[in-house]
């Protein structure tokens, strides 16, 4: 086995621990969701229901699909840690800020912060996919040269 | 800074931080930060130099009546729809004893007291909380005739109760409404929703308030005719009274022949107060008690 096998399968292994936090999230955030419903009289809020899809649909879907179409991306190209810890906080933002909406929602309430929560989570979640982009399309010339030279 | 962040953990570490530092100071601006606008004069101060808002002769008063020249009040509790319920009758000969008033007669965010500090701080005789205005930032506030927010609240869920100069009730929709075309009104209360409009209820068994479907403690205001007015505040929430739904509250005001009714803030605001006393149970359904609220109607001098 090559240093290389080495790396990719460390690697292959990170990118399946990130999945199944993101499952863990997604499942915490159903449970929260209920637990606050309990003390809600009845009162719910759209918002804070469905917010366990940011880290179901945002995380573990996309992770899952870079898993399989992508499994040299963390080793082959650097500015994957760019991409990971920009991605992971615009879902965290996106997720943190649907609570609170949903906490401020069934209160009756409402705060203009909320707005910059959806701004910044939905910011980092652009640049992250933005650098994964680039990380993508940078790969295939390096693959494509590297065929060509052999 | 590059190879700082690239370390594991590092940005999640020092992200965190700053998230939850966010999150805390949006709850603390939310719900506890106090924002004071405008300090108004005490409406019951005001009265004072109003030769017409003074009372000549000794009221009589019992456990549940009052009555001078200007106030009569009436108040039964009626036990229905497995609650408590509490109907205050009320006559006035002048819109002028129909006044709101401020938590420490100060229009802002979270500033906020009990009914019944509001109510003797007015030496109000009869109060009941209001529509909790200080808990969003939309929703029209005029009061005692004076206008303090025009932001309207979006439609579907933008009813305002607007009591004109001649003690009127009419519901009107905030969003298709402006409110330079209110401004020459009495009061504006915005909660809602309406429950009786021409002696029609306007609500059914899936009306809610925010998407709730449970009975719950209630406060609402009615008009019969020219200033005779019906309050009804009903516990809920416990194992003696469950509360009413907004369409059992509705039926109650057309019974006793409202042609106007309109639903306050409920929950575990809903207060009445009578000469220094609360007259219900307000419960939150987790403890007992008076929850501070921003405002109060009360009829008084």
């Amino acid at each position: 086995m090559s240093i290389l096998d080495i790396k990719r399968n460390s690697q292959k292994k990170q990118i399946r621990r990130t999945i199944w936090i993101y499952l863990i999230l997604a499942i915490l955030m159903i449970v929260i969701n209920k637990v606050y419903g309990i003390f809600g009289h009845g009162v719910h809020s759209a918002v804070m229901t469905w917010m366990f899809l940011y880290p179901l649909l945002g995380g573990v879907l996309l992770f899952f699909l870079m898993d399989r179409l992508l499994p040299d991306m963390t080793t082959r190209f650097s500015g994957y840690r760019l991409f990971y810890n920009s991605y992971n906080s615009g879902i965290a933002v996106l997720t943190i800020g649907s609570f609170l909406k949903g906490v401020f929602d069934i209160a009756g309430t409402n705060s203009s912060y909320i707005a910059l929560f959806y701004a910044v989570g939905w910011l980092f979640i652009g640049l992250g996919l933005g650098v994964l982009l680039t990380l993508i399309l940078n790969g295939r010339k390096i693959c494509l040269s590297e065929e060509r030279e052999q | 800074m590059r190879n700082f962040f690239s370390k594991p953990y590092r940005w999640a570490a020092i992200f965190s931080l700053l998230l939850m530092g966010a999150v805390t100071f949006v709850l603390l601006d939310t719900f506890v930060i106090q924002k004071s606008v405008v300090v108004v004069e005490s409406p019951s101060a005001m009265a004072v130099q109003e030769t017409s808002s003074t009372q000549s002769t000794d009221p009589v008063i019992t456990e549940n009546s009052y009555e001078d020249e200007n106030i009569k009040i009436n108040i039964e509790t009626v036990q229905k729809y497995d609650s408590t319920i509490y109907v205050a009758d009320i006559q006035v000969s002048d819109v002028s004893y129909l006044k709101t008033a401020f938590a420490n007669n100060t229009y802002g965010r979270n500033i906020k007291a009990t009914t019944s500090e509001t109510a003797a701080a007015q030496n109000a005789v009869f109060a009941i909380n209001g529509d909790y205005y200080g808990f969003r930032d939309g929703g029209y506030v005029l009061r005692n005739g004076t206008t303090y927010r025009d932001t309207a609240r979006s439609a579907g869920d933008d009813d305002a109760l607007v009591i004109d100069k001649d003690g009127n009730f009419s519901i009107v929709s905030e969003s298709q409404t402006s409110m330079a075309a209110l401004s020459d009104n009495w009061q504006i209360l915005s909660f809602g929703p309406g429950l009786v409009e021409n002696g029609q209820i306007t609500v059914d068994s899936s009306s809610e308030v925010s998407q709730s479907m449970t009975s719950n403690p209630r406060t609402a205001i009615g008009q019969i005719s020219e200033l005779h007015y019906v309050v009804i505040v009903s516990d809920g929430r416990t194992s003696e009274s469950a509360g009413l739904s907004l369409l059992e509250l509705a039926q109650e005001f057309k019974d006793r022949g409202c042609t106007t009714a309109y639903n306050l803030d409920g929950g575990g605001s809903s207060t009445m107060y009578f000469n220094g006393e609360i007259v219900n149970n307000p419960t939150d359904g987790k403890s007992s008690g008076e929850r501070e609220v921003s405002d109060i109607v009360y009829f008084g001098y």
